[in-house]
């Protein structure tokens, strides 16, 4: 299954993921007054720079781009339009290094330490009787299936066009969600094989054990 | 009669909005090879299904080596294992050790304690290498074997296999059969390829819910062959 991990061993694979994800959200909350077009072109670059030292297969992991572009475009005319170029400009950078950046951590974390990293933040939730690991649980799931979800538009795309199907792709929302559907059906039935997820001790599953 | 190591079904009904999936139906399986054919919806999916509490009876009873699946398939995850046709729809994490670790933790085992365990296995099938691998990168059959793997770590008494190699190539179809017979587990399959359950001890014929015909293969798989060659002219 396709996955958004690389498993090409990196420096930025041996770092904590608690680290790189604060690193992220520090980095996110400085660029935010940044007006500065030239520091933040040079971000852009220092962030290239960091794909580049992960090696080739991040490089080619930057072709995620392509479908994004028109978005961006989209994006940087309406801004030029209202709030004039400049301003435009630095948007769209700095979302375009913080997305990359975000990317790269998930390219270089495994799935359970980023469950870890993550779950101390659900931890209030416990005053709710919820488990904070499922939370943590069904983020990770989220970010696993994104390119799983993508084959599968993909793979509707193709058989849409092979029946001589046109450019009206909008129609394949419905097909995508029952497959969706579909898909997290099978994904549920193959967690609850292998015993779920561990939750904090539920009483009326113990009430079963013991009858 | 020693229960500890039969699946025996009593009187089991399952309806599916107001259909009757499964039919009455009684058994009791100690054979250490099962299989089961069948037409597309004659029931083999949901038998199985209810063997590790995925699903449950509308009424009868089960029980699987002594444990009543009725406790759901999170407690029957110790006992029971069980292998899902398509590999991409069982497999959650990226990596190869990550994905043989979720269910050892799941039954109480640290994070370190699980990884030993998932490293533990891949050494046992010569695959030592594959632990830091990402699943991704992994043909079709040896993510099914990741999947069997991910299975037999925990070291279940029965091992459902739902069609598992429909996907497969002859070849990686044999390899996995190998491995198979080499497998203390009792057994339990679907197939719809009849000669990866010529070597099984006993089939079990579903029609409609029902058991249409019960014996060895040799007795099963022709008639079973006869019956659907009538429809090719």
């Amino acid at each position: 299954m396709i996955s958004l991990y690389m498993a090409h061993p990196s420096w930025l694979h041996r770092l904590p993921a608690g680290y790189k994800l604060l690193g992220l959200m520090l980095l996110s909350i400085l660029l935010y007054p940044v007006a500065n077009l030239v520091l933040m072109a040079l971000m852009f670059l220092l962030t290239l720079i960091l794909y580049a030292s992960v090696g080739k297969p991040a490089i080619r992991q930057l072709i995620l781009l392509k479908p994004l572009a028109p978005l961006f475009l989209l994006i940087f005319l309406m801004q030029s339009w209202s709030v004039g170029w400049l301003s435009a400009s630095l948007l769209v950078l700095r979302m375009l290094v913080l997305i990359l950046l975000a990317n790269l951590i998930t390219l270089t974390t495994r799935m359970d330490d980023m469950m870890a990293a993550i779950a101390p933040m659900f931890a209030p939730l416990k005053l709710f009787n919820i488990d904070p690991k499922r939370i943590a649980f069904a983020v990770t799931l989220l970010i696993r299936f994104v390119p799983v979800l993508m084959a599968v538009i993909q793979h509707l795309m193709e058989a849409w066009r092979a029946r001589g199907g046109k450019r009206q792709v909008w129609k394949l929302a419905i097909p995508l969600t029952i497959q969706s559907i579909r898909l997290s059906d099978h994904v549920a039935e193959a967690l609850a094989a292998r015993g779920g997820i561990s939750t904090i001790s539920n009483p009326r599953v113990s009430n079963h054990e013991s009858r | 009669m020693h229960l500890d190591n039969i699946i025996r079904f009593d009187k089991v009904n399952l309806l599916r909005s107001q259909t009757k999936v499964l039919n009455d139906l009684s058994f009791s399986l100690s054979e250490k090879r099962v299989g089961i054919i069948g037409h597309n919806g004659s029931g083999k999916s949901s038998l199985v299904r209810l063997i590790n509490g995925l699903l449950q009876p509308n009424s009868g009873n089960i029980l699987v080596h002594g444990k009543n699946p009725s406790a759901g398939p999170q407690k029957m995850s110790a006992d029971v294992g069980f292998i899902f046709q398509n590999p991409d729809h069982q497999i959650i994490f990226p990596t190869v050790e990550e994905e043989l670790s979720f269910g050892l933790i799941n039954q109480g085992y640290s994070k370190q304690q699980a990884q030993e365990k998932a490293l533990g296995i891949l050494v046992e099938h010569q695959r030592s290498d594959w632990a830091p691998k990402a699943i991704h990168s992994l043909s079709d059959g040896q993510k099914q074997l990741v999947c069997i793997l991910a299975v037999l770590v925990m070291e279940p008494k029965v091992l459902i296999l739902d069609e598992p190699f429909s996907a497969l190539d002859l070849i990686t179809r044999y390899q996995l059969l190998n491995l198979l017979d080499t497998l203390p587990q009792q057994v339990v399959m679907i197939s719809h390829e009849l000669e990866t359950l010529e070597n099984f001890d006993r089939i079990l014929w579903l029609e409609g819910g029902k058991i249409f015909q019960d014996g060895t293969p040799a007795e099963v798989l022709p008639e079973y062959y006869a019956s659907a060659r009538k429809f090719r002219s």
